[in-house]
């Protein structure tokens, strides 16, 4: 009973009990050409399908007569099924094979629907008198799209890039897009709407960046500015220059108002301030947002001890904590509701997707203005952007891809 | 068989195992991660011969480093090779080192690579081109080169004429009691940026039982538990994550039908073998003794892995059996079968009573018993038992190279069967069923791995064959 001469049949009776719909699915009430032409245009999985048939009629030396059954025992949903079963039996008739009841059948193809825990694998029993041949394809699942709910206000995320290495931040105009990695500064140029690599300009440093790396690009016409741990670079991209040295230079944290000093060899900003807030401190955090309601200054940090502190007024004391908070936050400006919202990363772990929430400050508490925006991937960083402070720039690493994604965030009035 | 597979989907949902604590998302630096094993490490050394290489590996993957690394996603990338590339034909590879320093301060160079995988018998032409070009030539084209060399024992480790090893990696050994525990500690130039704790403290050879009377589990970050102890500290609301159904729990055979095997001993019957495997409840096997925390093997490698294990017949069939050993009951006299399994595994223990009892039902006498050593291949060799019982880790997640490790672990890497230069999965089929067509090799079940993490960890990552990746861990209570 081993496989020794690849005896198949009792091991697919084995599994048809409460298992596996086994579709002895033969040429009848099978769709035509026509019907073909729209299913294309409905799967990616149809040129799987066709390739998936020249092996297996090249496996069977194209035989006259084949008859083909079908099992499925992955989570290949039914209708795809249907969709690639009827392309299986197209092809095969395209290729001049006439499909037969098995007792009639030169070939008798067993076609079993399985899958592996990355993509699906379809397996083919070619039999042919005693002799037994294998066909084995692999075929990438159709990915999903992550979904958002229904907000009152709406966090809208646009796509900006994505690519295998690691982003720091980005600056993006109509005309270039300026990528932060961590050993160097790509730019591309917008050419038809899509973005060309024009050049990059590579960072030096010494010694290793921290794990979990961060930085801040920041563009003043063709002059760049970037901060990273320890270093500083200035240079410009017309014409392309670039020069890093060691620094402890205050980060600009938003988009003038706030900068603090970060940590040469670590993940966060040291909790000394600088520039308007020369002199104040507060404990080690993550991220920082400040705006104006009113008549009163407010701030907000994500601490290192993954507690969220409001100060009002001042910064002497806090004037509100919150637990929930994940460590990356934007303050943005959309003249919605009361005019600034606060973006928020999920409390989760910085391997899994996050999400992110709009929130409004009234009083001492923290309001959700906005359903969370499901993303992706992991938020690596989220940086307060543009002249008025009308978005912010994200990075995310996608956990299933672990490919980079740059994005920009608003958030629009009403759903 | 539905319903297995239909658990299979299920944790297949989940590729990542890792517990969210407190608020928070970016990764703190410092405090110390403490962590119980279950096996005794006698040596840290990757290329030891060691009874428990898995334990060994855990702590050897935060000491020393591989050329090249798999992520969660069963891709290979670089790690201490900064590129590589190959020929058309896959026989020649170059791979290009990073700027990287052992722990003692020196550069590494391709002459360190060279030699550190001096002692592992590969039949590869492993030379240095320069400084930092390591050359790779192969015999037969290898397909997953990359991958290969992300398994543990080609990492690259410097050995002193005073028998210490020094490593590349992201942690350095500071206090190492051989046996008992080891404390590392963060390597402040670790090319890849310091780790987030300060130190890792493993306790080794622990006793889940003991710690669980004696409430100290609180001092710890995570520890390894077997399937039969997952429950309980489930019940308690405790954090367990599981690997996939990846350790593939089989019957090895000792003596091959050749006779060139140990002197004085017969191989047992073919006839037996296979009324062995067929008497077998192997679902009983998972879904009572292993709590559901395994699914029955069929072939060496799960059919989440490949795709392809059910195209293999496992289903028991005790009338096929008990004519097996009738018929080979009428021409020779059929001994009872010896079955040796881990003395340090209850599981295996288990396990083996209940094939034991499987088999008398169809007239095979197998007498389990525990030894100490048996599953490091040099020990394994002067076993005095029929047959041994092993647990196998899955140690790659590219089929190829997993089936060329696993069959190595069975010492049947011979020259025969190649895994690694088959480029199709039918090769791949090919090469397991030949390996399974004479019963001397009887897969049971594939089983998870199991792991209690407390509240602060963070960033815990398991790959989906529950080897760790602890790049991002951090824990709570640090700065």
């Amino acid at each position: 009973m081993r496989p020794e001469s690849l005896h198949f049949k009792p091991m697919f009776k084995a599994l048809q009990p409460g298992c596996c719909c086994v579709v002895m699915a033969l040429l009848l009430g099978i769709t035509g050409g026509r019907a073909f032409a729209q299913q294309e245009a409905q799967s990616p999985m149809l040129p799987a399908a066709f390739d998936f048939v020249q092996h297996i009629l090249s496996a069977a030396g194209t035989p006259g007569t084949m008859s083909v059954s079908f099992q499925n025992i992955s989570i290949f949903p039914p209708d795809l099924q249907e969709i690639v079963q009827n392309a299986i039996f197209t092809s095969i008739r395209n290729s001049g094979v006439q499909l037969v009841q098995p007792e009639a059948a030169i070939s008798q193809v067993e076609i079993t629907f399985s899958e592996n825990w990355q993509e699906y694998v379809w397996v083919a029993r070619v039999q042919q008198g005693t002799t037994s041949k294998l066909v084995m394809k692999k075929v990438p699942r159709p990915e999903h799209a992550a979904a958002s709910r229904t907000p009152m206000m709406t966090v809208r995320k646009a796509f900006v890039w994505r690519q295998d290495s690691p982003m720091l931040d980005f600056f993006q105009d109509e005309k270039s897009l300026v990528i932060l990695e961590p050993a160097q500064i790509a730019i591309y140029s917008n050419e038809n709407g899509n973005w060309r690599p024009r050049y990059t300009l590579s960072i030096t440093h010494d010694g290793a960046w921290p794990r979990d790396p961060r930085g801040r690009i920041l563009m003043n016409g063709s002059q760049i500015t970037a901060f990273l741990p320890g270093t500083r670079c200035n240079g410009s991209t017309s014409p392309p220059s670039l020069d890093c040295r060691a620094s402890d230079d205050p980060w600009q944290v938003d988009t003038g108002a706030m900068s603090a000093f970060f940590s040469p060899r670590r993940n966060f900003f040291t909790g000394i301030l600088a520039g308007q807030n020369a002199g104040g401190s507060v404990l080690p955090f993550f991220s920082a947002a400040t705006w104006q309601a009113g008549d009163t200054r407010q701030w907000l940090f994500t601490g290192t001890d993954g507690r969220a502190r409001l100060y009002q007024y001042d910064l002497s004391s806090p004037a509100a904590l919150f637990n929930t908070w994940g460590s990356n936050l934007a303050a943005v400006h959309s003249g919605c509701g009361g005019g600034w919202q606060l973006l928020v990363s999920a409390p989760t772990d910085s391997v899994r997707p996050d999400s992110i929430q709009a929130m409004e400050i009234a009083g001492r508490e923290a309001l959700p203005v906005s359903s969370p925006l499901e993303l992706s991937g992991a938020v690596h960083a989220l940086w307060t952007s543009g002249k008025n402070s009308e978005l912010a720039h994200g990075i995310m690493q996608s956990p299933a891809t672990g490919r980079y994604e740059a994005f920009t965030l608003t958030v629009n009035c009403g759903q | 068989m539905k319903r297995s597979l239909l658990r299979l989907i299920a944790a297949s949902s989940v590729v990542i195992a890792m517990v969210a604590g407190h608020a928070s998302s970016r990764p703190r630096y410092g405090g110390t991660v403490r962590v119980l094993l279950h096996d005794r490490v006698n040596s840290l050394d990757p290329l030891s011969d060691e009874e428990h290489t898995v334990a060994r590996d855990r702590i050897a993957g935060l000491i020393f480093e591989t050329l090249t690394q798999m992520d969660s996603l069963g891709q290979p990338h670089p790690r201490l090779a900064a590129s590589w590339k190959a020929d058309p034909a896959k026989r020649s590879w170059q791979f290009n080192l990073r700027l990287a320093q052992f722990h003692d301060g020196s550069s590494v160079t391709a002459q360190d690579v060279v030699a550190s995988w001096a002692k592992i018998n590969t039949g590869w032409k492993v030379s240095a081109l320069d400084k930092q070009t390591v050359s790779v030539e192969t015999p037969a084209p290898v397909y997953h080169l990359p991958e290969m060399l992300a398994l543990p024992k080609f990492a690259v480790v410097r050995r002193n004429p005073d028998n210490t090893i020094v490593g590349t990696g992201p942690y350095k050994i500071n206090d190492w009691h051989p046996g008992e525990r080891v404390t590392l500690v963060a390597n402040e130039d670790y090319w890849g940026g310091r780790s987030f704790p300060d130190s890792i403290e493993v306790h080794l050879a622990f006793s889940m039982r003991e710690q669980l009377l004696d409430r100290q589990l609180g001092f710890y970050t995570a520890a390894e538990v077997g399937v039969d102890q997952a429950r309980p500290l489930e019940q308690n609301n405790q954090n367990v994550a599981y690997s996939r159904p990846s350790d593939l729990l089989v019957i090895l055979f000792l003596q091959p039908d050749s006779g060139a095997g140990r002197p004085g001993r017969k191989p047992v019957d073919p006839r037996i073998r296979e009324a062995l495997s067929h008497s077998v409840n192997r679902a009983a096997i998972s879904n009572f003794i292993l709590q559901k925390k395994a699914v029955p093997a069929n072939g060496l490698l799960p059919q989440w892995l490949t795709g392809y294990e059910f195209l293999f017949p496992g289903a028991m069939d005790l009338e096929r059996a008990k004519e097996l050993r009738a018929e080979a009951a009428s021409l020779v006299i059929v001994p009872p079968i010896t079955l040796a399994y881990d003395f340090a595994d209850p599981v295996s223990k288990l396990v083996a009573e209940r094939i034991a009892v499987d088999a008398r039902e169809a007239g095979v006498v197998v007498q389990p018993y525990g030894e100490s050593h048996i599953t490091a291949l040099p020990a394994r060799g002067g076993a005095n038992a029929d047959a041994v019982l092993l647990r196998i880790p899955l140690q790659s997640l590219e089929p190829s190279v997993a089936l060329s490790a696993t069959l190595d672990d069975l010492a049947l890497n011979d020259g025969q069967l190649l895994p690694l230069n088959a480029p199709r999965p039918e090769d791949l089929f090919e090469i397991e069923r030949k390996t399974l067509h004479n019963f001397r090799v009887v897969p049971i079940a594939h089983l998870s791995q199991a792991l209690w993490l407390s509240n602060s960890a963070h960033n815990w990552q398991q790959q989906p064959n529950g080897t760790w990746l602890l790049d991002q861990l951090w824990v709570e209570g640090a700065r």
